[in-house]
């Protein structure tokens, strides 16, 4: 695993400190979507599809912070819409770092060339370049819709790492991917020289075009059994062991979905970063007010029955690390030797 | 299936609240009719009914919001604005992909379907 020992550090003790005040629910990730805006129109996103004048909005660096704030995760991922295209995303970027968060700037990379030339970031350990990237050129291109995005992703990854950013990069696989060519896909990544890799199987968006690719949840572990069984030892994911186990079929966890709140131009989102029931005014009221039973697979909830998604599924993988011994020993003993 | 176009038609089995659900759902903008007679268009993104007085939130067709309307102000709610999640982006893709590979495959003398 890749995680750096710093943010480990962070993560653990921010999660020990949640148990030892006896929180049961407690956000992880804040998932900040500064605007919905995007340069690509990738067939399993259900996140861009709004009127102009929803797209034109953006948050301000304020609001953002403010929601930082209230919630307090460790560790702040920015999605979108493309976090690139946000006017203020340097400033924004600034201002987490000076309050410790660790953050994943999650980017298709389009334009990550371009925003390093114009010196909009500066590398720090607590800023990782999170690029999207659903395969080898051929799979990449597909998902996304575009041909040349893959090579422009790569050339803004060969460019962010010579400039000493942190970069990772985040996959989502889809029914009918091949294990053989995500296999060599990791291999490429890592040659490359990111510093881990995220993966997770692709949820089925009410509003997505394409209903037809997303994975079930039988699909996924038999895929992902396939992928993972015998990783190569220079394979390094920067996530964790037993969310990737999970994927597996090896484990049977529940959702977490308080685990990434998701805070956007419209509010707090519930339940979850997936599932747009509503809006909550602050995130007090989000934990609060929330019909959390109504949600996760043993809910019976229709929409959550096949989701098996890192945003509701990694908290609990973390959360499980320090709820036991077992936990905690299984953790340590996947990241040390890279077995899943 | 869409309901851009489409201009409910309350009564017994078709419901406010039914309609208030539908255009939470839409991707689209839509009119809403008031009991006072005006209309307002735009993006509905929150509908709230656990509350005493259950009410949508909006952004109007120029982006100025939030606004906040009573269910009790609300007449009907017509689905004008274009379904912005309509469409077939994944097939029409595939299809693209496919034109452009067929000359090429039988160009290098492969078959094609």
């Amino acid at each position: 695993m890749s995680v750096p020992f710093s943010q480990m550090w962070t993560v653990a003790s921010y999660v020990l400190r949640q148990k030892l005040a006896g929180r049961r629910r407690y956000p992880l990730v804040l998932m900040l979507e500064p605007l919905f805006r995007c340069n690509l129109a990738c067939a399993g996103c259900g996140k861009i599809q709004y009127p102009p004048q929803i797209l034109k909005k953006y948050l301000s660096v304020e609001a953002c912070l403010k929601a930082v704030d209230e919630c307090g995760a460790p560790v702040v991922s920015i999605p979108g819409g493309e976090p690139l295209m946000y006017p203020e995303i340097g400033q924004l970027v600034d201002e987490l770092v000076k309050r410790k968060k660790y953050i994943y700037l999650c980017t298709n990379a389009i334009l990550l060339k371009e925003r390093l030339e114009q010196g909009a970031f500066r590398p720090s350990k607590y800023l990782s370049f999170s690029v999207h990237m659903d395969g080898l050129r051929e799979e990449h291109d597909e998902a996304v819709c575009r041909d040349g995005v893959y090579d422009r992703a790569v050339d803004g990854i060969k460019e962010a790492l010579r400039r000493g950013f942190r970069v990772t990069t985040n996959t989502t696989l889809f029914d009918g991917a091949s294990p053989l060519r995500v296999r060599e896909f990791f291999d490429e990544m890592i040659n490359l020289g990111v510093e881990g890799m995220m993966v997770s199987p692709g949820y089925s968006y009410s509003k997505a075009p394409d209903q037809e690719h997303f994975l079930r949840r039988q699909k996924t572990t038999d895929l992902f059994s396939v992928i993972l069984s015998n990783p190569k030892r220079g394979w390094k994911f920067n996530q964790s062991p037993l969310f990737l186990q999970f994927l597996m079929g090896k484990r049977d966890y529940e959702c977490t979905p308080w685990g990434n709140p998701t805070f956007n131009i419209f509010g707090w989102q519930r339940p979850c970063y997936l599932l747009q029931e509503g809006y909550a005014e602050s995130f007090q009221d989000l934990m609060e007010n929330t019909r959390w039973e109504n949600y996760g697979r043993r809910s019976g909830n229709e929409k959550c029955r096949d989701c098996m998604v890192h945003c509701g599924f990694e908290a609990t993988a973390v959360d499980q690390t320090f709820s036991s011994w077992r936990g905690f020993k299984d953790t340590v003993v996947a990241t040390v030797t890279g077995k899943l | 299936m869409t309901l851009e176009g489409w201009v409910p038609t309350l009564g017994e089995n078709l419901t406010l609240a039914q309609v208030i659900d539908l255009a939470f759902d839409y991707r689209g903008n839509v009119t809403i009719a008031r009991t006072n007679g005006t209309e307002t268009v735009g993006y509905v993104f929150n509908r709230n009914h656990d509350f005493p007085e259950p009410f949508i939130q909006i952004f109007d067709q120029a982006g100025n919001g939030p606004f906040k309307i009573l269910y009790t102000e609300i007449a009907n709610i017509k689905f004008t604005g274009k379904d912005t999640a309509a469409g077939k982006s994944w097939a029409a893709w595939v299809a693209r992909k496919e034109r452009e590979k067929a000359p090429q495959a039988t160009s290098s003398g492969k078959q094609t379907a």
